[in-house]
């Protein structure tokens, strides 16, 4: 079944090296909608994520560094990256052959249609 | 930026004594080729002996090689060139800062303040300064013996006794960070200050707050490369309007915080983060020894 979201989180699976997207809420990490690859469980990835990102949201807060843009968290085979629209969050996982250039700059873009479309949800 | 490099170096081999040297070593500075831009700036100053914006790029060349007191000293060469220069007056005051000389990196910063007052970045180091000898000498001025205040310090070099800050944990990454919006923090498994500081735009330090902002973040990650089959991870980084902060595990599921300006290049960030671990460890090693 595909959302207003679908589009987006498709093009984002698309880039090299990714395997998973997901919007989430930021606040409680419930996945709003997903784009998975066969096997995977969207639900605990999207909870870690999103209370990451909360995290560092609410650090950056405490330090008066304003709003948080890009996160990434980086492992020997991996990585979690995370940007926040609102009260949702998108959420990439991606392995060390992805560009995590090209992928940032597509998630900032995705981000920044984000609150239109989820606006259109709730129309 | 690549281009930049490419054009710069066309100009540089076409006329070996163009001044094109200085934004050259800059952008190689820039992207974290510190032995390829010290060569071009010490070529350029080979030919340009005399040029104040030459020892300054040579300056801050020093400064991301960790060779501090070689900055001070290509700072004060510019100092000599060309009176009240305020980068290198700035400069000054950062290695002052670094080294706990608060007293000398005010009236450093003071100096530079007042001959760029529209340099925003000067006024948050003089106010992190003052804030920091705000917290650190309260009962009186602080004054460095051998540095008269009312000539500055920057016109004779008298020699100075530093204030011994090695007991205090709020310096344990004055060593390593390099430049003075760079500040670095330590914390414990519960998100408890065990080092560094944090201090926000204002000079205030928000370790603390920040702290217990970020506590739990070392077992959210843990599960979340855990869950993921992704390794042990090794780094968190996010990017703020003003900052770029970078966080990596530490002994013991401690948490080493580092903040930038967004300005820092993500690699020198990198390279900061794995210095102030380093330092860390060495640290926390001390003792538990």
């Amino acid at each position: 079944m595909s959302s207003q979201f679908t589009p987006m989180l498709d093009g984002l699976t698309r880039q090299r090296g990714v395997s998973a997207a997901l919007i989430a809420s930021e606040q409680d990490g419930i996945v709003v909608d997903s784009s998975l690859q066969i096997g995977q469980s969207g639900d605990r990835v999207a909870a870690l994520a999103a209370s990451l990102y909360r995290k560092a949201r609410l650090s950056a807060r405490a330090a008066h560094l304003g709003a948080v843009s890009f996160m990434q968290l980086e492992a020997p085979n991996g990585r979690l990256c995370a940007v926040g629209a609102g009260p949702l969050v998108l959420i990439v996982v991606a392995n060390v052959a992805a560009n995590v250039g090209l992928i940032r700059v597509e998630m900032l873009r995705a981000a920044a249609e984000l609150p239109t479309l989820a606006n259109g949800s709730a129309a | 930026m690549v281009d930049d490099v490419s054009r710069l170096s066309d100009e540089l081999a076409r006329d070996p004594a163009s001044l094109v040297f200085v934004p050259l070593g800059e952008v190689l500075r820039r992207k974290g080729q510190l032995d390829l831009a010290l060569r071009v700036a010490v070529r350029g100053l080979e030919r340009h002996p005399h040029l104040a914006d030459g020892h300054d790029l040579l300056a801050r060349i020093a400064v991301d090689r960790g060779e501090l007191q070689r900055a001070f000293d290509e700072w004060d060469m510019v100092l000599r060139l060309v009176d009240g220069h305020a980068g290198a007056l700035r400069g000054m005051g950062f290695i002052c800062f670094q080294q706990g000389r608060l007293a000398e990196a005010e009236q450093y910063l003071s100096a530079a303040a007042a001959a760029d007052p529209g340099d925003e970045r000067i006024r948050q180091a003089l106010a992190n300064v003052r804030a920091a000898r705000g917290q650190e000498v309260p009962e009186h001025d602080g004054d460095v013996p051998g540095v008269d205040e009312t000539q500055g310090a920057f016109t004779e070099h008298a020699p100075v006794v530093a204030p011994d800050f090695s007991h205090d944990s709020r310096f344990l990454f004055a060593d390593v960070l390099s430049d003075m919006d760079q500040t670095a923090l330590l914390l414990d498994r519960d998100g408890l200050v065990l080092g560094g500081a944090y201090l926000d735009h204002e000079g205030n330090d928000v370790a603390q707050e920040v702290g217990a902002e970020l506590s739990g973040v070392t077992d959210a990650a843990r599960r979340a490369t855990r869950f993921l089959a992704l390794g042990d991870w090794s780094s968190i980084v996010f990017e703020t309007e003003v900052a770029v902060v970078a966080m990596a595990p530490s002994p013991d599921d401690g948490l080493l915080v580092l903040a930038t300006s967004r300005s820092t290049p993500l690699g020198l960030v990198r390279r900061l983060l794995d210095r102030c671990s380093g330092c860390a460890a060495r640290w926390l090693g001390e003792r538990a020894a």
